[in-house]
């Protein structure tokens, strides 16, 4: 009977474990988003005590599982045994229960202090972080005294669905129309204290390489710490469930060199260059205005309006559009970068044009005020998102009036908006 | 309220079944009024400057509660309890009449304590707090309101049994407990109003600006 | 006193005369077929009818389930809209656990509870049937809002002008099973007619009302079996006596009068701002969130061990069984299960490691955590105990209950990963989190129970499901499932958060989701075949002896299927496992003289805890029509609650009847006891 059993189970079994160590080769462990691979202080504490615990239960694995297979192979009844129950009541053996119990509360001991010494540590910038860390110390600029003696801050704001960040002790805010709209830029090598706001639901800011999630609570003020201590190109994602394009709201994390964080600091503060008149850019400027796109984005040194959508300025610097989700780059180039690179996943290869503007039209297109290139609104890219549902905003009737973008409309707006490095 | 089990040997305990189901509810509703009072706490100490007047001033939450109102509403439903204990022992001793007499009198006194609180409802919401305009506003109705509602049941519980001890059949040990179990709950949602007396009224006043507060304007949310 | 059992015992209730209650109505006793399953008070045929439900809203959700694993199943998928797919996996979560397993492990409670403890039925019959109907009221209430977003998507209700004014038209619930506010809840200032604005529509409304219904029914359920269980105990069956299984009924009960009201209350403050414009949770006006988080999860982690404990019981009673052996430290088992109990409820800010609650409770409630893996890593010891030196005979239960401690024992080890917050902080709301609790509540619970339902199906209907179908369709259900879930702990570690939609080709997850899915397909095949072996047995599968597996607890003494007064004389009980150390040991099984001729008393059928439940189908129906802004819906909630006290009252009213059934005479050898043994007394 059993062994009829073991080998039924075995005939499902063998190709488990077939897939299994197939797969484990294809398992690569420093995949964009893997939290496995860390690269700064923050991950590298949580992947510790991630690892603390695995050998833990590695070991419980085997010996309670090995007793479990033991057990049911050793005590399995023999063909023709037909004695009866053992009858007695099952007291147990108080010895063996107190020292299972005893070893039990051991072995938590192992993964516990490790857990709290983390807790700790990954609550805010560690004290002997904060010398190397502080402004004056690194940031070539010059900056106010008390500034200076403080560690770099970004100001992560959610919103259904993308991220805007700000750097307060830089000047890089939304009122003073420099905020950074899905893609955050640290220096390496250095803490960041990360605050927390959300303006609608909950969302939660998660790097895995550089640190993991904390949430964006709306009528709290939530904090972090973070430091990247390899330069390059990182993904994140928001990873609390906001609403129906929560799958769509990513974001990314570029780490610079100190020097190169200054100058673009420096970059982020200047207004868009003025555009060439009478080419199909200025066209699109002028689209950019007389469809209402004005009223929520900021554009540095032509539209200094909005302030509820993502900052324009830089935009076509960006690699990646709409909540990071449609990535202006190359594909293909960045596929073949990171299958090659010695840096996996943390290099980028530059921004496409020819991508880039297809996104553009892409998600212009499908937001609800403009026709794709055959004059049929195009799939929605980010279903629900703010560009969509104008209603919410009291300007009921746009979409009837004014906001129908013919294919040659979107091709210039698309113009315009790639001249804004 | 149902009497399936009256038919049944003696149970286990010794405690009738419907008596320990009550009991079992209770200790049930003493977490469902724990939530609301820890909700109406919480805030309080989060937001400790009071409310909004109609006239648009922060004002102190002392300003809005007539204290000396709910003492005698309080002091009313305290009463109910006592006229409650003694239909149930005129109830144990088959006295009908005098069950008759004492359950008017709970279901008199109950109707008293709502009717104060419908007054202070309505007083509270002239003088500019209502459940949308502030947190204070959303649990202060939602937890007193919910305890209304209890005082309510058990009034509706009540008339229920006294026409039906017309009936003839609200009689003997039966109905004794069916009274009991009824008195239960009424002594139960006393003292849960005690402590909503204390917890949401008397704690104000511990102090020129309550327990929560120490001066205004703190905070305009 | 309004007893009406003075009738002469009749041999069957179809042999009674038409009899009027104290209403004048005509009490629905002699009815059979489908009135008299309508109206049933008698516990096995609730415990039935709650079976059935169970398994209808484990396919449905199974089918959600489905629908989602295909829409993973490759990048950039478009098989679901992005709205469409938040429905799914919300409406998965909620079913499986508020209509799936909940009512199975009530279906366990109802049947087996009055039989393992040699009472006849519940403490109260008639709201027993009431916590069936309002569960059955609740769970449709909950998937209506299918209907209408399916309406919806038709364009029926276009024309309507209630409809052209909604903002959000999401008519199933889109907002998660945890329901976080303020996705859940409002925004903003009220308006004049007390909306706020709001993140989602009247999906939400239909959640909300669906779970209050059902807690209502979980509680009503809960007081009954506490009741039963510490009253209505046979005479020797003392606490220490009782079966493990309906020790863990216990503890669950308490678990739901504690830990639902929390969720009740916090539904009807989330209730309050949606529908009246209240601040309970609208960060715009001071609420504060994460009191939402608070209150669901001081419910939802009790909840968890809601479901487990009662297939942690189901397993403790098929693992004695067919090891010949019994249960290894009853005494601790039954103390760790109250103690899991307990620490359940000082664990639920585990759940909220990321919401920043500050070091020093991160700290405390890691450590709880960690703490309550001791007595459930006592559980896993002290069932090794007793396999240990045991005869272990492989049956579908068997296997089945062996398959719960491993899977559980995976499910518990990655929970333990959990407990160490730092990690968890990567692991939160990632695929990691989605096969850990996979492993514990399929793995572990499903598992316990399809166990529980091939180990007592023969009582139940008194015939054998069939073993090689069984054998497959567990070897389908463990392969599967271990294939569906087993990758997303890599999907999780590299980087996947949960309740996605989808996801772009080139960040690794593509290959190991495609085969979650064609885990996921096979886990289906091999439930729908075990569901379906179970169907057909109770119908056409082979008849069986009353106590097919050598039983321990005294249901197997028992006839198959149960007659309706369970015990023809109630016994008197001597030792834990009763019915073995009658069968085998020295301490037999007494009877006291009742029944026989002279009857047991047997409670009255009644309509009205349907009536009063019913009142609960017209306010689920109405609370979410006033939300769509329906003209008068109000009304359809008022004539519900109208409805409802009506149903109680009539039920006050009209007094609890009964008729006393004749029994077999009296005989001192129970049905079932081996020949063998027989003889010995």
């Amino acid at each position: 009977m059993f062994s009829r059993l073991l080998s039924r189970l075995g005939l499902f079994a063998a190709p488990l474990f077939a897939l299994v160590a197939a797969g484990c080769s294809k398992a690569d462990l420093t995949v964009r988003q893997s939290t496995l691979d860390p690269k700064g202080p923050v991950a590298q504490m949580q992947y510790d005590v991630f690892m603390d615990t695995v050998w833990l239960v590695v070991v419980l694995f085997v010996l309670v599982g090995g007793l479990l297979v033991y057990a049911v192979v050793r005590f399995r009844s023999r063909p023709g045994e037909t004695a009866a129950p053992i009858v007695e009541e099952g007291h147990g053996n108080p010895l063996v229960e107190i020292g299972l119990i005893t070893a039990s509360i051991g072995a938590l001991v192992f993964i516990a202090v490790p857990t709290l010494s983390a807790i700790w540590y990954t609550d805010d910038v560690p004290a002997e972080s904060v010398p190397k860390s502080k402004l004056s110390a690194w940031y070539g600029q010059p900056l106010d005294k008390a500034v200076a003696e403080q560690v770099l801050e970004i100001d992560v704001i959610g919103k259904q669905w993308w991220f805007r960040f700000e750097y307060p002790q830089l000047g890089l805010t939304n009122d003073a129309k420099h905020s950074v709209p899905n893609e955050m830029v640290i220096p390496k090598g250095v803490a960041v204290r990360i605050n927390l706001r959300s303006e609608d639901v909950i969302h939660s800011f998660w790097i895995p390489k550089i640190a993991g999630k904390v949430d964006l609570m709306p009528g709290r003020k939530n904090r972090m710490w973070i430091q990247a201590d390899q330069v390059g190109h990182y993904y994140g994602q928001c990873a609390e469930f906001c609403g129906d394009s929560h799958a769509y709201m990513l974001f990314r994390v570029e780490v610079l060199e100190p020097a190169d964080f200054a100058k673009w600091v420096a970059a982020q503060k200047a207004d868009a260059a003025p555009v060439a008149a009478g080419s199909k850019a200025e066209q699109g400027k002028n689209l950019f205005a007389a469809k209402s796109c004005v009223m929520c984005h900021n554009v540095g040194g032509h539209f200094g309006a909005g302030a509820f959508g993502p900052d324009l300025t830089h935009l076509a610097s960006r690699k990646s559009l709409a909540g990071a989700w449609l990535d202006n780059r190359d594909p293909k180039a960045q596929r073949a970068l990171e299958q090659t690179s010695p840096l996996g996943t943390e290099a980028s290869v530059p921004v496409d044009r020819a991508t880039f503007k297809a996104n553009l039209i892409k998600w212009i297109g499908s937001s609800g005020i403009a026709a794709g290139a055959d004059g049929q609104p195009t799939k929605d890219v980010k279903p629900g998102n703010r560009m969509h549902y104008y209603k919410m905003f009291n300007v009921a009737g746009l979409r009837e009036t004014h906001q129908k973008l013919t294919a040659d409309e979107l091709d210039a707006l698309a113009e315009y908006l790639l001249t804004l490095k | 309220m149902s009497q399936d089990a009256a038919h049944h040997a003696p149970t286990s305990t010794g405690i009738d079944h419907k008596k320990l189901i009550m009991w079992l509810f209770l200790a049930s509703d003493c977490m469902f009024f724990g939530t609301l009072i820890s909700t109406h706490l919480l805030y309080r100490k989060l937001y400790p400057t009071g409310f909004t007047d109609a006239e648009g001033h922060q004002q102190f939450v002392q300003k809005l509660f007539n204290i000396e109102l709910t003492s005698f509403s309080t002091f009313i439903l305290l009463m109910s309890s006592f006229l409650m204990a003694l239909a149930v022992s005129a109830m144990h001793k088959g006295q009908l009449k005098s069950f008759r007499r004492n359950v008017v009198g709970v279901i008199f006194f109950g109707l008293i304590f709502l009717g104060c609180q419908v007054y202070e409802f309505t007083h509270f919401y002239h003088q500019g707090l209502t459940i949308q305009n502030s947190v204070l506003g959303s649990t202060f109705y939602v937890l007193t309101g919910t305890h209304g509602t209890h005082v309510a049941i058990g009034i509706l519980w009540l008339v229920m049994l006294y026409f039906y001890s017309f009936t003839g059949k609200l009689g003997g040990h039966v109905g004794a407990l069916d009274v009991e179990v009824a008195g239960l709950y009424w002594h139960f949602v006393d003292i849960v109003w005690i402590i909503i007396f204390t917890a949401v009224y008397l704690v104000e006043y511990l102090g020129p600006s309550g327990i929560w507060g120490n001066g205004l304007p703190v905070l305009a949310k | 006193m309004s007893h009406d059992a003075h009738h002469a015992p009749v041999a069957s209730k179809l042999e009674l005369a038409p009899e009027r209650s104290d209403l004048g109505l005509y009490r629905p006793d002699r009815t059979r077929g489908l009135l008299d399953w309508l109206t049933t008070v008698d516990h096995k045929k609730i415990g039935v009818l709650y079976g059935a439900f169970a398994m209808l809203y484990f396919l449905i959700g199974g089918l959600e389930a489905l629908a989602i694993r295909t829409q993973l199943a490759r990048p950039d998928q478009t098989f679901v809209t992005a709205r469409m797919y938040n429905q799914l996996f919300t409406m998965h979560g909620t079913t499986m656990i508020f209509l799936g397993v909940m009512p199975l492990s009530a279906a366990f409670f109802n049947f087996l509870v009055p039989l393992q403890i040699g009472a006849r039925d519940v403490a109260f019959p008639r709201l027993n049937a009431f916590s069936l109907w309002a569960f059955v009221f609740g769970a449709f209430v909950l998937n209506a809002s299918w209907l209408f977003e399916f309406g919806h998507l038709a364009g029926w209700f276009d024309g309507f002008a209630w409809h052209q004014a909604l903002t959000y038209t999401d008519f199933a619930p889109a907002n998660g099973w945890f329901s976080y506010a303020p996705l859940s809840g409002t925004f903003g200032q009220a308006n004049a007619a007390l909306q706020a604005p709001r993140f989602t529509g009247v999906g939400t409304d239909f959640w909300i009302i669906g779970i209050q219904i059902l807690g209502v029914a979980s509680l009503a359920a809960s007081f009954n079996f506490i009741c039963t269980i510490i009253n209505m105990r046979a005479k020797g069956m003392t606490m220490m006596r009782l079966p493990v299984f309906t020790w863990m009924t216990l503890v669950t009960s308490f678990l739901i009068i504690l830990a639902f009201p929390a969720i009740t209350v916090a539904l009807i403050e989330l209730m309050f701002d949606r529908q009246f414009g209240a601040n309970f949770f609208n960060p715009s006006a001071g609420g504060q969130p994460v009191l939402w988080q608070h209150l669901f999860w001081i419910f939802g982690h009790p909840e968890v061990y809601i479901l487990v404990l009662p297939a942690m019981g189901i397993v403790s009673e098929i693992l004695p069984t067919f090891s010949g052996k019994a249960l290894f430290g009853y005494p601790i088992i039954v103390f760790s299960g109250a103690v899991i109990g307990f620490l359940g409820f000082a664990v639920w800010s585990h759940h909220m490691f990321t919401t920043g609650l500050g070091p020093v409770p991160t700290a405390a409630f890691a450590l709880l955590t960690m703490a309550i893996a001791v007595p459930t890593g006592v559980k896993i010891f002290n069932w090794l105990g007793t396999i240990w030196g045991g005869r272990i005979r492989f049956t579908p239960p068997m296997v089945l209950a062996l398959g719960f401690i491993w899977m559980f024992m995976c499910g518990g080890f990655s929970g333990v990963m959990h407990s160490a917050a730092p990690a968890d902080s990567q692991q939160q709301d990632s695929y990691f989190v989605i096969a850990h609790f996979h492993y514990v509540l399929l793995g572990g619970v499903l598992l316990g129970l399809m166990a529980g339902l091939y180990f007592w199906f023969p009582k139940i209907f008194g015939r054998m499901p069939n073993a090689t179908v069984a054998y497959v369709a567990s070897g389908l259900v463990i392969l599967g499932f271990n294939l569906a879930f087993g990758p997303m702990h890599y999907l999780g570690l590299a980087g996947q958060p949960r309740r996605t939609h989808t996801y772009h080709a080139g960040n690794g997850w593509e290959d190991w989701n495609f085969v979650a899915t064609v885990g996921a397909f096979i886990l289906g095949i091999g439930v729908f075949m075990a569901f379906a072996n179970l169907v057909y047995t109770a119908f056409k599968g082979p008849k069986c002896s009353s106590d097919p597996w050598d039983g321990r607890t005294l249901e197997w003494s028992l006839p198959s299927p149960v007659p309706e007064y369970n015990f023809a004389q109630s016994p008197v009980v001597s030792a834990r496992d009763a019915f073995t150390e009658h069968k085998h040991g020295t301490k037999r099984i007494a009877y006291e003289a009742d029944g026989g001729e002279a009857g047991v008393h047997m409670p009255s059928q009644s309509w009205m805890p349907m009536l009063a439940a019913g009142g609960f189908l017209f306010i689920g129906f109405g609370m979410p029509m006033m939300a769509m802004g329906i003209p008068h819906a109000g009304w359809i909630v008022v004539s519900g609650v109208a409805v409802l006290f009506a149903g109680i009252w009539f039920w006050a009213l009209e007094g609890p009847g009964g008729y006393m059934l004749k029994t077999p005479a009296v005989s001192p050898t129970p049905a079932g006891t081996p020949a063998a043994s027989t003889s010995a007394h």
